[in-house]
């Protein structure tokens, strides 16, 4: 399976459908930002989001939204902080911060953050 | 639940009291607020400031020094607006939520108190006839030290928060100062030049009353569309624009602005009465107290009617406030200064403060809560700094 880096330059597309999104890769989630909710309990009684991970994706269900379009806008993008499974997680180089943008036809764009974008771990 | 509790005013002042000259009076002072702030938020929204320097304590002063100044000239909303997103920027390695906070006392609020344009109470005292030099003559020497004292405690905070941050920046700083979206810089000029298009300014302005709305609105709107429909969508994207923290105002505030004339019915009412006992200490804690929890616009209002009334002089005739402004500054300048300060007391104490919040939050910095805001921010620091200025002025 690809590494994470490797995934994230070839300008990957996820899914999301209503609450769920799906991304094609797996990662130890650290923080998710939609809109103003700062989630970062990722455990199975989280109030927030559910998670399960597949062979090559995972499903995130964000549980406090119906659908992901009424709370992300044009502009606005889902933030998260991950590591990659198997990497130091105390590591803080090994921290990867990624925007999803919402695009057309259940589609999303995943971009690691660009300079310019306000995201503070 | 803020619209909720307006319409149970709204339903009890039409049904019971078959009163609505309150409630139309109302509405249109909340056009005029929603119109100013969505404008500036917008406008503002097409422009990325980018200050690429590693900010330390000394710099951060200087920069909520600039911010504090320049909210006189722009207003603390489109001041606010401006210079969050440079100033979480410079901070990104350290920023903490007092850095907020701290921006949200002296930008979006303590700052803005020396022009009619730096805080709506100043502008509506401006349009009943309070000349517009008035503030800046007669607050500035409080202005100066509240400033002052504010950033002295912000420094100590910041020095402290400084200590042992040596993290190294993965790209460094170029130094550089990156600015783009000049012709928004042109709508934020429009927005300021249509505050003054009131009837009461200017003759040869319209009178469209009875509607809740005039020309200055209908600018700052027409502005809302076109500074977005112009802006660059690139500069929208780094901004991460969206128009939710304006709608959370929109919807918050309609509910304050309605709940809240009962409460300053009954403020000028007993105010009336009682008119022999108040002096500028009570002018500057009552005005303050509630500017802090309602909009400081009415309440600016109901304390300036007040004061009048001790001297028979009425806040709807622009030479009784020409007169008022000659007779005694000391109520005047209690009023105004606790009207601005005071409103960054609570999250909901003004404008701006709401949507910084919301603008912080998506950048990923948890705020405090409502609560914890005033229990550990605002009541420890701004109250004796507000007692010093109450002893030194007022007392």
């Amino acid at each position: 399976m690809a590494t994470l880096n490797e995934i994230l330059k070839s300008k990957p597309k996820g899914l999301f459908y209503k609450n769920r999104l799906i991304l094609p890769f797996q990662g130890i989630f650290l923080k998710v930002i939609v809109d103003d909710d700062i989630i970062m309990d990722f455990s199975p009684a989280s109030k927030h989001v559910y998670i399960t991970e597949n062979e090559d994706y995972t499903d995130i269900y964000f549980k406090e939204y119906k659908h992901l379009k009424d709370a992300v806008s044009k502009y606005e993008a889902i933030k998260m902080v991950l590591v990659e499974k198997g990497k130091d997680i105390f590591n803080f180089d090994n921290h990867k911060k990624i925007v999803i943008y919402l695009a057309e036809k259940h589609q999303v764009k995943i971009e690691e953050t660009e300079e310019d974008i306000l995201f503070i771990e | 639940m803020a619209i909720i509790l307006g319409l149970v005013t709204v339903v009890y002042y039409l049904i019971f009291l078959n009163e609505y000259h309150s409630l139309l009076h109302i509405f249109a002072e909340y056009i005029s607020f929603i119109a100013l702030l969505s404008s500036l938020f917008v406008a503002s929204g097409g422009i990325f400031i980018k200050v690429d320097k590693k900010a330390t304590p000394y710099m951060n002063v200087l920069f909520l020094l600039f911010g504090a100044v320049i909210s006189n000239v722009i207003g603390t909303t489109g001041a606010s607006m401006l210079l969050i997103r440079p100033y979480i920027k410079m901070n990104q390695n350290r920023i903490k939520a007092y850095h907020v906070i701290f921006f949200i006392f002296i930008v979006s609020n303590i700052g803005g108190a020396l022009t009619p344009i730096g805080d709506p109470p100043l502008f509506i005292g401006f349009l009943r006839g309070v000349p517009f030099f008035w503030v800046l003559e007669n607050v500035w020497f409080i202005w100066i030290p509240m400033i002052m004292l504010i950033l002295g405690v912000f420094f100590l905070f910041d020095k402290f928060n400084d200590k042992g941050n040596d993290t190294p920046v993965q790209n460094g700083y170029t130094g550089k100062v990156e600015f783009k979206g000049f012709r928004n810089l042109g709508y934020l000029a429009v927005i300021i030049f249509s505050v003054f298009l009131d009837p009461g300014v200017f003759s040869w302005v319209p009178d469209w009353s009875p509607l809740p709305f005039g020309i200055r609105e209908v600018i700052m709107f027409a502005v809302v569309y076109l500074s977005y429909k112009q802006a660059d969508p690139e500069i929208l994207r780094s901004n991460e624009f969206d128009f939710e923290p304006i709608k959370e105002v929109a919807y918050l505030f309609i509910g304050i602005f309605l709940t809240m004339v009962p409460a300053l019915q009954l403020i000028a009412e007993e105010a009336r009465v009682n008119r022999d006992l108040l002096n500028a200490g009570t002018f500057y804690w009552a005005t303050g107290g509630l500017s802090s929890f309602l909009d400081n616009t009415p309440t600016y209002l109901n304390f300036l009617s007040a004061a009048m009334g001790k001297y028979t002089l009425d806040v709807n005739v622009k030479a009784h406030v020409l007169d008022f402004v000659s007779q005694d500054i000391i109520y005047l300048r209690a009023i105004s200064v606790a009207a601005v300060f005071f409103g960054s007391m609570t999250y909901i104490g003004n404008g701006p403060n709401f949507m910084v919040k919301s603008i912080c939050e998506r950048a990923g910095i948890e705020m405090p809560s409502f609560f914890t805001y005033m229990i550990k921010y605002s009541i420890p620091i701004l109250i004796p700094l507000f007692l010093i200025i109450y002893f030194l002025f007022f007392h």
